[in-house]
């Protein structure tokens, strides 16, 4: 019985912090959508689903995270595979690579890309010496510089859960495929790609979640003018003073990745036993 | 690579890994280069060497202090950080409590939801409870936040010890505190040494909650970057973002020595 | 006097009780093993005497002190485990110093003079400096055994410590075992699924089946005269085969399923349906065709297989298949027709 009351002095800090700074704050927010004036209301979810200015904010925070997460996805899976079959030394550089720019502040690598993407950046100067684009180009403060920003943010994410999952397979399997006539390609095609799925999947439902709920990035390289919904909430909280109608908007968010990914989480869960 | 990879598929390995290496490392390159440029504004290739944004970020009082606000906050969160959720991962490891599942994943759970819902909900809660946001409130949130890494890294890190031990221990006479001082602590070491780190770099790096519960004179580095991003900066904004990526390399180092990258990807 | 005494011992997990009343002891400097498949509840009755477990009700005794309600650490014992269990943080010296600083025995220096006995004993001197995971495995088991030994317990508690090392070195351990259980006269509890290691190391053999005692006594005694059908099949995996004991003018005769008779010892008692017992090294295989000694069981090689300084039969007699282990003299091959003969007073006469 003391052993049991050891565990629970153990874990009750833990908890204690999650109820009080975590929980009762989702909650707080919870409430606060739906109060008005005159006690509850659901103005402020109306006010965001009937104007069309909100919804077009919706819409392109679901387009542009489901592109982000697509474009990670094509690039994470090839390179968690070659890491996979890398040796150690070529590994732990490639982990390296990786990690380094998952640990460093979002606001920083930001300010990198808006360093090379800005109008006298880097890259478009190349391009128009090129002669690819015309004098007048610019991909700051377009879609194409968050969609850019983002995946270099977030690809990270999406190549360690592939990593770790690439890693358990088995390495006979992909041999007896290929004693079997399958190609090379085919190989990947019938059986890693197939395996490594599930790390895919949840590498995808974590760059989609983060995706539409991140704002740094979005509202830096975008500009005022292409406005995704974590950034409207940012505004409505530090602009406009409007905290009701951020909540409400937050709780959208909140609808949304919870959508995505409880049928995940509970499907994981039971597999997982 | 298997046996048998074609070589046209490693010439593109190669190629493939060239470009996403400086894919993920331009945006670091470019604010290292910035940062000893010689021009004015913000250019890149940079133009010539010079330490002098250095001088200017070392000298300036709003950096300095925004660095203070950080370092301050950072300590406070792993020391929190490490202490409440390697306490969590021991009782959790031994499971033995009722619904120690469930708890893991309350425990777990800020991973899941995104920064913004809970940074909103923080500043509402605390604002209707104790008013105007304090270092305490930003130190209070980035705890929860860093929380599960600590939680995740600890509980790897005691999965692989021998599930005995405690039991061997008791066998030869260790009592209750001797059992956490000389047989457990020992095991969770190399995870609450990362988890900690992982902590100070979590906190010291997090931009969306600062800026949520921020007001004057509480601005933490990020937050004091992301300011002067909004307008047009000098290059001294460069000079501080890569004395940060020098603190995150270094963690990183660390890190390697305590518990190994390689452990860290799959954690 | 025992130095280790079980009494009506229940324990029950949640809804479903692994240990219905057990009681046993073991007498002081006696060496027992609880042998018994896996599952049987033998681990969870040597944890029970550590004190790792609780005991739903009954009571256990060390030393002649009631102990049912002590926690381990307070218990005089040592313990070596399936897993080694030793600290990877801790030298090997310092490993087997532990029981010794968490019991508070002895000054630094006697301490250390006792790590140095223990680790001679175990012929490890040398390694005292090395980390604990830097050892192989055979090395580690005798880390283990040297910190289980260092404190001197009353009582050493072994949980299937020989089963993670291969054939040879298990044969080795086994021998230093019994030489370190006589020379400090040790009261060993042995756990074991190893009807081979539980024979060759025990004093006396309990044996465990759904957590009741099946069967206990000597190791002779035990094999020889096995009282249940799992006794005779788990030590020395007999054969089974029912049949029905008649009385005869020659005795009584035991009639197979198919109506073969087999003549039993003048004084077997048991009558009607029975299980005999036949071991595999007990039944003599002969050609049927030379059939000149007449009392043979008529049986059909159905398998053989060579195992180099001998065959085992599987052979197909009265619709059972029995298994039988001969030398190389004489060998058969699959669809021949055989007899087999066994001396009466190795035939093991038990309840259906």
């Amino acid at each position: 019985m003391t052993d049991r009351l050891e565990n629970m002095a153990l874990v009750m800090p833990g908890l204690l912090l999650l109820g009080l700074a975590f929980i009762l704050p989702v909650l707080q927010m919870l409430v606060l959508s739906v109060s008005g004036p005159d006690g509850f209301t659901l103005e402020h979810f109306t006010r965001f689903l009937s104007d069309s200015y909100y919804l077009g904010i919706l819409w392109r925070t679901v387009r542009l995270s489901a592109l982000i997460t697509l474009i990670t996805a094509l690039i994470g899976f090839p390179l968690a595979y070659i890491m996979a079959k890398s040796g150690p030394r070529l590994r732990l550089w490639l982990t390296l690579i990786v990690i380094l720019p998952l640990m460093t502040s979002v606001v920083i690598r930001t300010f990198g890309w808006i360093v090379l993407l800005g109008r006298s950046g880097m890259i478009p100067s190349m391009l128009r010496d090129l002669g690819l684009v015309g004098r007048s180009f610019s991909i700051i403060q377009t879609e194409s510089a968050i969609v850019i920003g983002m995946v270099q943010v977030l690809l990270p994410f999406m190549t360690l859960s592939v990593l770790g999952v690439v890693m358990s397979i088995d390495g006979r399997l992909e041999e007896a495929a290929r004693t079997m006539g399958c190609s090379f390609m085919k190989t990947i095609r019938t059986v890693v790609l197939p395996l490594s799925l599930p790390g895919i999947v949840a590498g995808g439902l974590l760059v989609f979640t983060l995706s539409a709920s991140s704002f740094v990035t979005p509202s830096l390289l975008g500009g005022s003018r292409i406005q995704v919904l974590a950034g409207s909430i940012y505004n409505a909280v530090t602009q406009t003073l409007e905290w009701e109608f951020a909540a409400a908007q937050a709780v959208i968010l909140f609808v949304g990745v919870a959508l995505v990914l409880v049928p995940y989480l509970s499907v994981a869960g039971r597999r997982n036993g | 690579m298997v046996s048998g990879t074609p070589i046209w598929a490693r010439y593109f390995a190669v190629i493939f890994i060239v470009c996403t290496a400086l894919f993920l490392l331009a945006p670091l390159f470019v604010v290292m280069g910035v940062s000893v440029s010689e021009s004015q504004f913000i250019s890149f290739p940079p133009q010539g060497f010079t330490l002098h944004w250095y001088e200017k970020v070392l000298s300036s009082d709003a950096y300095v202090s925004a660095a203070w606000t950080s370092l301050w906050i950072a300590l406070t969160v792993t020391i929190a950080a490490s202490l409440i959720g390697g306490a969590a991962a021991i009782a959790l490891n031994r499971r033995s409590l009722p619904a120690s599942g469930l708890m893991s994943a309350a425990l777990l759970s800020p991973l899941v939801l995104p920064t913004i819902i809970y940074a909103i909900g923080m500043l509402l809660l605390w604002s209707a409870i104790f008013g105007p946001i304090s270092p305490l409130a930003l130190a209070i949130g980035h705890t929860v936040i860093a929380l599960p890494y600590v939680v995740r890294t600890c509980l790897a890190v005691l999965a692989d010890t021998d599930p005995f031990l405690e039991e061997a221990a008791r066998t030869m006479g260790a009592g209750r505190l001797q059992r956490l001082a000389f047989v457990v602590l020992p095991q969770i070491k190399p995870g609450l040494l990362a988890g900690g780190f992982f902590a100070f770099n979590i906190s010291f790096d997090e931009a969306v909650l600062s800026l949520f519960l921020r007001k004057p004179g509480l601005t933490t580095l990020p937050v004091q970057i992301y300011g002067q991003l909004e307008f047009s900066p000098d290059p001294s904004v460069a000079a501080v973002s890569t004395m940060m990526i020098g603190l995150t390399i270094v963690l990183l180092i660390i890190i390697d020595r305590t518990l190994g990258l390689g452990k860290i990807a799959s954690v | 006097m025992s130095e280790i005494n079980l009494s009506d011992i229940h324990k029950s997990f949640g809804k479903v009780e692994v240990i219905p009343g057990v009681s046993f002891s073991v007498e002081r400097g006696e060496f027992v093993s609880l042998l018994g498949p896996s599952g049987c509840g033998k681990t969870t009755l040597l944890r029970i005497v550590a004190g790792l477990e609780t005991v739903s009700s009954g009571r256990v005794d060390i030393a002649g002190t009631d102990v049912t309600h002590l926690p381990p650490e307070k218990r005089d014992i040592a313990m070596m485990f399936q897993s080694y269990a030793l600290l990877p943080h801790l030298s090997v010296a310092e490993n087997v110093r532990f029981p010794l600083r968490m019991r508070g025995i002895g000054s630094r220096d006697e301490q250390n003079e006792r790590v140095k006995t223990a680790l001679d004993t175990v012929q490890l001197s040398h390694l005292g400096d090395r980390r604990a995971r830097q050892l192989s495995g055979g090395q580690q088991q005798r880390v283990a055994l040297a910190r289980a030994i260092v404190s001197r317990p009353k009582v050493l508690l072994l949980d299937e410590p020989l089963s993670n090392l291969d054939a040879r070195l298990r044969e080795d351990m086994q021998v230093e075992l019994i030489e370190i259980h006589k020379n400090l006269g040790l009261t060993t509890l042995f756990v074991t699924h190893d009807q081979e290691e539980a024979l060759s190391l025990s004093d006396r053999i309990i044996l465990i089946k759904g957590g009741r005692i099946e069967q206990e006594g000597t190791p002779a005694h035990i094999y020889a005269q096995p009282s249940t059908s799992f006794a005779s099949q788990f030590l020395g995996s007999a054969n089974m085969l029912s049949a029905v004991v008649e009385d005869t003018g020659s005795g009584p005769m035991a009639v197979l399923g198919d109506g073969q008779r087999l003549p039993l010892a003048l004084d077997e008692a048991a009558r009607g349906a029975v299980s005999l017992a036949l071991r595999q090294e007990d039944l003599v295989l002969s050609d049927a065709s030379d059939a000149n000694d007449g009392g043979g069981l008529k049986a059909k090689v159905r398998a053989r297989v060579y195992l180099g300084a001998r065959n085992r039969y599987v052979l197909e007699l009265a619709g059972a298949s029995l298994r039988i282990l001969t030398g190389n003299d004489q060998l058969f091959a699959r669809g021949d027709d055989v007899s087999l003969t066994i001396a009466h007073e190795r035939i093991r006469v038990l309840a259906p």
